[in-house]
């Protein structure tokens, strides 16, 4: 009887093994249930499962990124001209052009972009655990985000700040100042830093305002439409773009102080320890800034190219030498097809940021030459 | 109308006839005499209905005013709606949904065809009753709205000192025409019903209820043809006034199409059922019921997706594992299921638990590698082994166990194979599809995986294992302890740090299992409400015929409690429905996130937002309804509540 039951193991056994000698090795298909599926099998970076770690710091993101073929770029998808998702689902703005620069950069292909929209919420963590190669969702640069949340920031691409907006009709100039705010109804969205700064503001100048807060700007600026809000406060971008669409007709609505209350420097966000990454994501809006400065379009970069009529530096930029962008890990011309595909600075400005009525005349926005803070370290 | 309000009085027939011949007769009552009896019976029913009647009109008024008013931007929603319906599913690839749309009809048409129940069937008299009404109500608010805002040459509203200025009431009328021109079709259509002469033998003319739904369905269709729907078509930043491009244009076809097809098989599963004997048409039911069950799988991971399969990977790797895993759990199977193995079949069972279990804490701590599908086959298997020993014995009962084996292996190494390769369809977005497509898709996953683990967990919690019961019992209290938002938020947000470096799961993948995992709970404690109304004779019966405890659960006790519990369990289906729009909340784009924030933040429609929201609203309305309807049918077929 025992040794029956031994052979019966035994062939049990055999079967098993047999079985698990036909599983292969390889272990890149991470989950199979339907639940819990997901699309990474073709990454020829995955390999290892079993493994458990919170961020990829042995690999270079560079590599990953080039590796896969395409840019995972972090974008808000409900931002008005930064990042709108189009009624066929497109991405355009501000911040989704500075995707596909990137992109341009890396690919030579300024649609190698998969967007991937994120809630504020969700952002930070998003960028931690590698699900978005960089962020581009209007993110303020700040020293606790810089230092505590594990992520790096990249130069400032929009220099926001919070101001105010109330009717004409009451008063108000654009040369107003929070002083002149005393006993209004002050309106914000809750849940941002914009609730503090303007009961710090009010504070400073010595008045006192009733400070009303509402779920979402949409609702703020309802109220301040039909009268429960006196003045309204967030950002100066998100301030002109409600007065360029929703002013009623016969009503004026003015924007002040000239100098905003708060800070906001918005620009690109990666994950941190990623240096050869930051340099391409930094050189991608440098190399914008550098091509405006100097009047190069995607209209006439290759007609200036071609007549020899740009400065050395330039050319370098360009693609002529070339070995500053291969020493980056990428092709000689790689600005030039960020500036042939997507544009310069002040094209990718115009083209979403006008339209809603923000100008870079006179603004922070302004190139370095025209006194506002638009910089770039020269490229040799 | 007229037919409501019959209190068993009435007439000159005794009340026990009229209750036991049930198609009671019903007694005409003239509309006045109606509203005499049902609206001013005493003065203070009078003053109740003239104070909700005014309540119930300037409700209306209001509504209307708010729908109909020039300042509305319903623009907003007929631009956006492929986004509002597949976020950024590209437009040459729409065929894929249609497919699934129309599998979905001729799977809807084949089920109610073969399963509907004749009924009493719709009396023309009380769809000529409703289509007055439909009449009456358009008719009031014509009249309700107030007058329309004047429009000045160049497009602006007009106004003088006191706002805008509005038409006068007579210009107001007089330009509705359209609306009174429908008012007076349902009126001429309701009394051409009327007209129709009762059928010989004295009962009512009819048609059936299933039919005339049908039918209904067809004018909206048909309405394509008629008036371009929808607005023009949205491209490259720009409006484009193209005629031919709106919505309707170019989805006339395709849902002229799909009723088609819908009505077809309709007819088809009539035809079936006439031809077919009980058994066979049994057979028939089942057949398409599993066929509900797999499309979901089918249509969102082969045709939405389109997966792009690498054939030298599914030749040397898939197939000979799924092949070694069929075979050989087979052979496994039937030598399991031999007579008298006895207590060594339960033996080796657990063996294999172990062995599968052994994979998993091997694959926890990093040991060995192994693809992730070999480690739930090696599970499946253990289940199927520890179920054997109820299918030893006969040689049909042994077969048709090997062959169930052979069927889940295909079809579980079939979908992982599909699930793990990329798809072809490219969107700009990491999603592939989002809007309402997203709102159902996570539905229908939840709610197919939930009702499994639902009904496990209650068995768990009502069996006679401590072990069980307690695991199941503070898996249910816990989760029903915490708020859905925290758990989606928690698998969202919190999910994706734990999980092993390059492995990552789609925001979709974790919301669905956080649904599941809400879901199954509750669903749990609807079936233990259904499990403990089957009386104690039902176990002493099925132990006294000698049935084993899987046996009786599955045979006897199980279709017993989930009859009961169909109430809740259909509340708990149209709940987690509408709980998926807090999806909107962590990220996902649905329905509810398109409407808030997409569409409001598009340049051309800043801050426009009520109006998608009323959309909105009004698509999960239509849904939930008629989920609520269904049930409905399901309960009064089933006969719950009368036995």
């Amino acid at each position: 009887m025992s040794k029956r039951l031994v052979r019966r193991f035994g062939g049990l056994l055999a079967v098993l093994a047999l079985l698990g000698a036909a599983c292969g090795s390889d272990d890149d298909e991470a989950a199979d249930e339907p639940a819990a599926t997901t699309e990474a099998a073709d990454d020829p970076a995955a390999t290892d499962a079993t493994e458990v770690e919170l961020v990829q710091a042995d690999d270079d993101l560079l590599d990953t990124v080039m590796a896969r073929g395409e840019l995972k770029c972090g974008v808000s998808g409900a931002a008005v001209a930064f990042s709108e998702t189009q009624p066929d689902g497109s991405q355009t703005g501000f911040d989704a052009d500075y995707c596909r620069a990137v992109a341009a950069a890396i690919f030579g292909d300024a649609e190698a972009v998969e967007f991937v929209p994120l809630t504020a919420a969700e952002r930070f963590t998003a960028v931690q655990t590698g699900a978005v190669d960089v962020l581009m969702r209007n993110t303020t640069w700040t020293q606790g985000r810089d230092t505590e949340v594990g992520m790096d920031f990249g130069p400032t691409t929009y220099y926001d700040g919070q101001q105010l907006m109330a009717r004409a009709g009451d008063g108000f100039t654009s040369a107003s100042t929070v002083a002149d705010i005393d006993g209004a109804i002050v309106c914000t969205n809750a849940g941002t830093t914009t609730e503090q700064n303007i009961a710090d503001a009010a504070d400073a100048a010595g008045v006192s305002i009733q400070l009303n807060t509402f779920e979402d700007f949409d609702i703020v600026t309802t109220n301040f439409i039909n009268g429960a809000c006196n003045i309204v406060t967030t950002d100066g971008s998100a301030l002109v773009g409600r007065k360029a669409n929703q002013q009623p007709d016969g009503e004026e609505w003015v924007i002040f102080p000239p100098t905003p209350i708060s800070k906001e420097p918005l620009g690109p966000t990666y994950g941190q320890n990623q240096s050869r990454f930051a340099d391409v994501v930094n050189w991608t809006v440098y190399a914008t800034i550098i091509a405006d400065e100097k009047g190069i379009t995607s209209g006439n970069v290759d007609a200036r190219l071609g007549d020899g009529s740009l400065d050395a530096e330039a050319v370098r930029l360009l693609g002529g030498d070339g070995e500053l962008q291969t020493a980056m890990g990428l092709s000689a011309d790689a600005f030039h097809s960020v500036i042939s595909q997507v544009g310069n600075y002040d094209e990718i400005y115009s083209r979403h940021l006008n339209p809603v009525g923000l100008s870079r005349e006179g603004s922070a926005n302004a190139g370095w030459l025209d006194g506002g803070l638009i910089y770039a370290p020269p490229a040799r | 109308m007229a037919d409501g309000g019959d209190v068993p009085v009435i007439g000159d027939k005794p009340v026990i006839e009229r209750v036991a011949a049930r198609p009671a007769e019903e007694t005409y009552r003239s509309p006045g005499e109606w509203v005499r009896k049902n609206l001013f019976p005493t003065p203070f029913n009078s003053f109740l209905t003239v104070a909700v009647g005014l309540f119930v009109l300037f409700s209306a008024r209001g509504l209307l005013n708010f729908v109909f008013s020039e300042e509305r931007g319903w623009d907003a929603v007929r631009t956006n709606l492929r986004l509002i319906f597949t976020h950024a599913y590209p437009e040459e690839q729409y065929v894929r949904v249609w497919v699934c749309v129309g599998v979905v009809a001729v799977l809807a048409g084949l089920s109610l065809g073969l399963f509907a129940s004749r009924g009493d069937g719709l009396r023309l008299r009380k769809i000529a009753n409703g289509l007055n009404a439909a009449a009456v109500a358009i008719a009031g608010g014509i009249v309700l709205r107030e007058p329309s805002v004047l429009v000045g040459a160049d497009g602006e509203t007009v106004r003088d000192g006191d706002g805008v200025v509005r038409q006068s009431f007579a210009e107001a009328m007089t330009d509705r025409w359209g609306w009174w021109l429908v008012a007076a079709i349902l009126a001429v259509i309701a009394l051409a019903l009327r007209r129709v002469p009762e059928r010989s033998d004295g009962s009512h003319p009819a048609v059936r209820a299933l039919d005339f739904a049908v039918g209904a369905l067809a004018v909206p269709v048909i309405s394509a043809w008629v008036y371009p729907w929808g607005h023009y078509a949205f491209a490259d930043g720009e409006f484009i006034a193209e005629p031919g491009r709106t919505v309707a244009m170019s989805t006339k076809l395709p849902w002229t199409v799909m009723w088609v097809l819908a009505v077809a098989s309709l007819i088809a599963g009539r035809w079936v059922r006439s031809r077919v004997d009980e058994r066979a048409l049994a057979r028939l039911r089942v057949v398409v019921s599993c066929t509900w069950l797999l499309v979901p799988f089918v249509l969102y991971w082969v045709v939405l997706r389109d997966p792009d399969l690498d054939w030298d990977r599914i030749l040397t790797v898939d197939m000979p594992l799924a092949l070694a895993f069929g075979i050989g759990g087979g052979i496994v199977l039937r030598w399991l299921t031999k007579d008298g193995i006895g207590e060594f079949g339960r033996i080796s069972a657990v063996a294999l638990l172990g062995l599968a279990a052994f994979h998993w804490v091997a694959a926890f701590m990093g040991w060995y590698p192994m693809l992730q599908k070999v480690r739930i086959s090696f599970l499946l298997l253990a289940v199927m082994a520890l179920l054997a020993h109820n299918f030893s014995g006969e040689a049909a009962k042994r077969r048709r166990l090997v062959l169930a084996w052979f069927v889940i292996t295909t079809v579980f190494h079939y979908f992982a194979t599909v699930m793990n390769t990329p798809s072809t369809v490219e969107t700009p977005t990491e999603a592939l599809i989002g809007g309402f497509a997203v709102t159902l898709v996570v539905a229908v996953f939840t709610l197919m995986l939930s009702f499994p683990l639902g009904v496990v967990l209650a068995l768990a919690r009502t069996s006679r294992l401590p072990i069980f019961r307690v695991m199941s019992t503070a898996y249910i209290e816990v989760v029903r302890g915490v708020p859905l938002i925290t758990i989606l938020i928690f698998f969202v947000v919190i999910l994706p740090l734990f999980l092993p470096a390059n492995m990552e799961i789609s925001l979709f993948a974790s919301a669905t299992l956080g649904y599941t995992l809400f879901s199954a709970a509750y669903l749990a404690e609807n079936v233990r409400g259904g499990l403990q109304s089957i009386r104690r004779g039902q176990y002493e019966a099925s132990d006294a015929v000698g049935l084993s405890t899987v046996q009786r659960t599955v045979f006897i006790v199980l279709p017993q409690s989930l009859r009961a519990s169909i109430p809740p369990l259909v509340g708990q289906v149209i709940a987690t429905f509408k709980e998926t729009s807090l999806l909107a909340i962590i990220g996902v784009f649905d329905i509810l996130r398109m409407a808030n924030s997409v569409i409001p933040a598009q340049t051309q429609f800043l801050g426009i937002k009520r109006e998608g929201l009323l959309f909105v609203s009004l698509v999960y309305w239509v849904f939930s309804y008629m989920l609520s309807k269904q049930s409905q049918r399901l309960e009064r077929r089933l006969g719950v509540g009368e036995r």
